[in-house]
């Protein structure tokens, strides 16, 4: 199928915390309880549409366990958006947010839009981190937030469309160098290679201009 | 050779006749025992079973109903000393003593320090026995959520043993998942890719009274994984050592043999090392350049893919699937995550018989992709990883025979 864009995403964050999950949920629209383990990485696709245009995401689904860190560091480059996850019903997963951020700034193109995930929201009963703290965390840290269940599909389609959509403005600002390949993000076939700039042409659009 | 001939054949070369007559019965259940059998055992009263052939007959399956699995993978792995079978008796009470005494002094001490007052859990030292604990309890916390969601497509591992650590089931030491309870998972319900469901029960066995009784195998397993950790601080546990046990594990824990069976859990700690010391690589210095690490295994891969079939390899290295997005799981979980538990055990029989231990891992590999060749070319990069992460289900025989012709010819 043809597509304007094609966006990389990788999932990241602790072991347990329902990645695997969150992708299966968006690409296949189901939810499996007890998955294997990911070993490495997995891989998921699924199409969207953002103002009236396809986009294809390719979703990289990681490994959680530290001692996977440095193959999922090699994901980083390439990946136009992130989404981090941490369990709501589990402190530590969230304390650990830092050092993931940390890893996912040092290693990924300074542009990478990361969206921060609370999964098992379904889960209320066994709540460990308030909601408030979450949206505090993303403040200060500028990422986008939201909480999600990969059980009940509450805001999962939002999670990644979101993250969609703020990589789609960012290319409309100018921002994304779209003709590097490296940035996560590929034009469609259907696209002219001499107009890689959106059709409504953002006077800023400066390939290759870094961060603003 | 016939399957029957190949069965008898087996059993010569384990001299299972003098196996059963070490007191260990019904090695081999109805084995032959006429006269002429016993004749021609007189003619080798050589003591010592000849690995090399055995590896040669296995390479390509196991003969019978599986009943020798475990004792073959005792002698693949290294564990039973093939060139003595007089010395298995007292080589196995030694073994099996020893991992008690692991079980004693990692997880019993345990018990006796969170008693005592010179220390307590607010301690700050880095050797205080508290910090040990806690940073222990890291360790099982994860051990614990990934033995839980072992093969789920079988009851198996959340069935009760029949031979369970006594010290637990008396309540002399605690159930190693109670030091993480709080944080466990609490899945009633468990499926897997439509291979079937089961049921995970957050407690151990109970009677009717609601005591906890028994033990799951999955907590045996857990037991096995954490004194592994212990005993190995500098690689601890890794995601994926659960997958490399679990085969392990169910095949002693089904031995018909009662004998062999009932010390399933001590057998399975010895083979899982020695496996562990040969595949290690895989595990810990994942991205290294070493001869064993998995980024020479995924160069091989794609080296010999290149050779046997060139235009699903050149399809593939445009597509830019990597080798790494794929191999790197088929490798490093030696396909125990690819194929259902029966087809797993099939493939580790000749896996384990390999002479140059695990190159026909690679030929295996590469045989999987060209076994899918047809519908490879015509993918595109979405699709073809979907196929390659998720390998259809189909006869093992057709790769492992494939495959075979691959290390033959070369």
């Amino acid at each position: 199928m043809s597509y304007a864009y094609l966006f990389k995403y990788i999932i990241i964050g602790d072991t347990g915390v329902g990645k695997s999950c969150l992708l299966l949920q968006f690409t296949d629209k189901r939810f499996q309880p007890v998955h294997d383990l990911t070993i490495g990485v997995e891989f998921g696709a699924r199409m969207i549409t953002i103002d009236g245009k396809q986009i294809k995401l390719q979703i990289w689904d990681t490994a959680g366990q530290e001692a996977f860190r440095s193959i999922t560091r090699s994901y980083y480059r390439g990946a136009a958006g992130a989404l981090l996850v941490y369990d709501i019903t589990r402190r530590d997963t969230f304390n650990h947010l830092t050092t993931w951020l940390e890893d996912a700034r040092q290693h990924s193109n300074s542009n990478m839009v990361i969206m921060l995930i609370g999964n098992k929201s379904d889960l209320e009963s066994r709540r460990e981190v308030k909601k408030e703290e979450g949206e505090v965390f993303a403040r200060e840290h500028g990422l986008i937030f939201m909480e999600t269940s990969a059980k009940t599909a509450a805001n999962v389609e939002e999670a990644f469309i979101n993250t969609a959509k703020e990589i789609y403005e960012k290319i409309q600002e100018g921002v994304f160098d779209i003709n590097n390949e490296a940035n996560g993000i590929k034009i469609g076939p259907q696209h002219s290679p001499t107009s890689p700039s959106s059709p409504s042409g953002g006077p800023g659009s400066s390939p290759g201009s870094g961060c603003c | 050779m016939s399957y029957k001939e190949r069965l008898t054949r087996l059993e010569k070369l384990l001299r299972v006749d003098n196996l059963s007559k070490r007191g260990n019965t019904n090695v081999g259940g109805d084995s032959p025992n006429t006269a002429e059998n016993q004749e021609q055992d007189v003619e080798e009263t050589n003591d010592s079973i000849d690995l090399f052939e055995l590896k040669n007959l296995v390479f390509h399956g196991l003969p019978g109903d599986s009943q020798y699995r475990a004792l073959v993978w005792r002698l693949l792995l290294n564990y039973l000393p093939a060139k003595s079978i007089k010395s298995w008796d007292e080589f196995l009470v030694k073994k099996r003593n020893n991992y008690k005494h692991f079980v004693n002094d990692l997880l019993v001490i345990g018990e006796e320090t969170r008693e005592r007052n010179f220390d307590h859990p607010l301690n700050p030292e880095p050797d205080s026995k508290w910090q040990v604990f806690f940073k222990d309890n890291d360790v099982l916390l994860q051990i614990d959520k990934d033995v839980r969601r072992l093969c789920p497509e079988i009851s198996f591992f959340q069935a009760e043993t029949a031979y369970p650590n006594e010290q637990v089931v008396s309540g002399k030491m605690d159930r190693l998942h109670k030091r993480v309870q709080s944080v466990v998972l609490e899945s009633s319900n468990v499926i897997r890719k439509g291979l079937g469901i089961t049921k995970i029960n957050p407690k151990g066995p109970m009677n009717q009274d609601g005591a906890e009784t028994g033990e799951y195998h999955w907590e045996v397993v857990e037991r096995i994984l954490f004194i592994y950790a212990k005993l190995n601080p500098g690689q601890s546990y890794v995601q994926g050592m659960n997958e490399i046990i679990g085969p392990i594990y169910y095949t002693l824990a089904n031995d018909p043999d009662v004998t062999w069976r009932e010390n399933a859990e001590a057998d399975t700690f010895y083979l899982f090392t020695n496996l562990m010391g040969e595949i290690r690589d895989f595990f810990i210095r994942s991205l290294d350049n070493s001869v064993s690490g998995i980024k020479r295994m995924m160069e091989m891969l794609m080296d010999r893919l290149k050779l046997r079939d060139q235009a699903v390899y050149a399809h593939i290295v445009k597509l830019e699937i990597h080798p790494q997005y794929f191999a790197f799981r088929w490798i490093t979980l030696l396909m125990s995550q690819e194929f259902a538990l029966p087809e797993v055990l099939r493939i580790w029989d000749s896996l384990l018989s390999d002479h140059k231990r695990f190159d026909f891992l690679i030929d295996l590999a590469s045989a999987m992709i060209i076994h899918i060749r047809t519908e490879l070319l015509t993918g595109d990069f979405p699709s073809n990883m979907k196929l390659l992460q998720n390998y259809p289900s189909i006869d093992v025989r057709d790769i492992l025979t494939l495959a075979n012709s691959f290390s033959t010819s070369s």
